[in-house]
């Protein structure tokens, strides 16, 4: 009897989690399917799945006439850029903070947290002026500088569960070889916690690719703009459909989708460790 | 002694570049904020004056404030409890499948992915009020005569906003619970049913106690989240139609770069984040009684 229900259990548990994935597959699978439809397929018929004559013109459309490739290009510099510099320091201040500062580890840690209150709408006022001041408005580099406010609070707290596994022990055998704290850190611990760093890097590119609010606020000129403010700078004009729309989005959610693929399970452990600890 | 000096002095060194970047990037703007809210600062125009508290009496006794923070609680508490309740049993299904565990896991992720603008875009693609999928399916389907406007109907487009946030929210709520599902110690359940414990007792007593303060911690995030959240309704609906979508970090926008009132508008944002503050203290007062519990 109570195999028997087991059985049902599990069957009903398939079930929720079919209709659960189909719901959170559906509308990349519609992007992409729209995206290589014609137009007037699109429209003629809403409901029907597969493309008749499947078509890369919105794709040619977008790349070629919208000079999308230009867009690209700035938010992959800049969401590189971030990331990099980012990861750096994050590392850094992640090691430092479980080694050298036990007691006031905990403390800079939840400070960090802290930061996560403040709402990106107060903050992109101040950015808005100073970057204004120092002639950043419509630059890659002042978008990188805002985009370090929220991807190094963010990375310390993820790399510093992942610096908290590094035995002290194989640390404590390198210094009596006679290797400082910084070789110690790059040729130690670096390598040890490199898969975490990883993860915690590519969640870092990923953020600063899809990051909407403060590109929106600092960068005003087509020639500078990132995907996600060039792709809402089109949704106005007239000449665009929604297959154009749809081939765009295929080019910013597709990188997205196939990063977090590759993070899934470092991503859910590093934050666990961060929440816990 | 002078050794000892050095190495102190290279600890430090590892944390001081990020002190820089919280100090400069999130510090600074919080106080910058703070004087700017009790002044005249305009976007464009270089004059200011300072007019103390003037600004805050204003969004204090302006309706629409009120409007867009009613708003916003309704649409941070509906996604809240939408987001968990989707997330948590999630996870307990994936949690206790044998099969295609990491099957669905992946798939259902997949939302947690998609940037702010490619939300919109897909959704409003979607449940387009003409060649729309979801609005021609259900005429199809005969469960609607017309083809419903989930985005522009004002009696509707609130809650398909909300369901727009769960389907997005969800999967961070999801795989933070099943990882949190994944240490609890397996023969606490065996000796469980060994003393007849019911499939609910062992979650009463067993999973939740376990992993109630992962949990707390996550709705703190999410809650700050989801009400700091301005990408998804601006996108979607700009606010409108009619006010119906306005929450309060668009009425800050709309008031920093629509009338270009940046005081005010500061204004509007330190009061969001004293009311965050507030929040979190109730939370965190809570969650520090569970854990005092726990030990």
């Amino acid at each position: 009897m109570a195999k028997k229900k087991g059985i049902i259990g599990n069957g009903l548990c398939h079930v929720y989690l079919i209709l659960l994935s189909v719901i959170a597959v559906f509308p990349l699978i519609w992007v992409l399917l729209s995206s290589i439809k014609t137009n007037g397929e699109l429209t003629a018929n809403p409901t029907s799945f597969l493309p008749k004559n499947p078509t890369f013109s919105n794709f040619v459309h977008v790349i070629e006439d919208l000079v999308f490739a230009r867009n690209i290009a700035n938010s992959i510099v800049i969401a590189l850029c971030t990331t990099i510099i980012a990861i750096v320091i994050s590392c850094m201040a992640a090691y430092g903070i479980v080694r050298f500062f036990p007691k006031l580890g905990n403390i800079m840690s939840k400070a960090l947290v802290t930061t996560y209150l403040f709402p990106p709408i107060l903050l992109a006022i101040p950015y808005s002026l100073v970057m204004a001041k120092l002639g950043l408005t419509n630059t890659r580099v002042g978008l990188v500088i805002v985009y370090l406010s929220f991807s190094v609070p963010y990375a310390v707290w993820m790399l510093v569960g992942f610096f908290k596994t590094v035995p002290i022990g194989i640390e404590e055998a390198a210094r009596v070889d006679g290797a400082n704290k910084v070789q110690t850190f790059v040729k130690i611990v670096i390598p040890l916690v490199m898969p975490g760093i990883v993860a915690t890097a590519i969640y870092t590119f990923i953020n600063a690719w899809n990051e909407f609010l403060y590109a929106l606020i600092l960068i005003n000129s087509t020639d500078m703009m990132t995907v996600s403010v060039k792709l809402r700078s089109l949704q106005g004009a007239e000449i665009l459909n929604w297959g154009d729309m749809m081939a765009a989005s295929t080019l910013v959610v597709v990188p997205s989708v196939i990063f977090f693929m590759l993070i899934q399970k470092k991503i859910a452990s590093g934050m666990a460790e961060g929440a816990v600890k | 002694m002078k050794r000892k000096v050095k190495v102190d002095y290279a600890r430090w060194i590892f944390v001081l570049p990020a002190m820089i970047i919280v100090g400069a990037l999130l510090i600074y703007p919080i106080f910058s904020s703070l004087y700017y809210s009790m002044t005249t600062k305009h976007l464009i125009r270089p004059m200011y004056d300072f007019v103390g508290l003037a600004n805050y009496q204003d969004v204090l006794t302006d309706p629409d404030f009120f409007k867009a923070f009613f708003h916003s609680i309704i649409w941070t508490i509906a996604s809240l409890a939408g987001q968990i309740f989707i997330g948590f049993t999630a996870a307990l299904c994936v949690n206790r499948v044998r099969h295609l565990k990491g099957v669905y896991r992946t798939l259902m992720i997949i939302p947690w992915a998609f940037p702010s603008i490619v939300i919109a875009l897909s959704w409003k693609w979607i449940l387009n009020g003409v060649s729309g999928f979801i609005p021609n399916m259900l005429v199809q389907l005969g469960i609607c005569n017309e083809l419903p406007q989930f985005l522009s109907d004002s009696s509707i487009v609130f809650l398909t906003l909300v369901m727009i946030n769960i389907w997005f929210g969800a999967p961070m709520i999801m795989i933070n619970v099943l990882s949190a599902l994944q240490t609890i110690p397996q023969d606490q359940y065996e000796a469980a049913q060994i003393d007849g414990a019911s499939k609910g007792q062992q979650f009463l007593h067993i999973t939740f106690p376990h992993i109630k303060v992962v949990v707390g911690l996550l709705v703190v995030l999410r809650t700050i989240w989801i009400f700091n959240n301005f990408d998804i309704i601006y996108l979607l609906t700009g606010g409108g139609p009619a006010d119906k979508t306005m929450t309060v970090p668009i009425y800050a926008y709309n008031m920093g770069w629509g009338t270009k009132m940046l005081g005010k508008s500061s204004a509007v944002t330190i009061l969001l984040l004293m009311f965050l503050l507030l929040v979190c203290f109730i939370y965190f007062a809570i969650i520090a009684k569970w854990e005092k519990e726990e030990k």
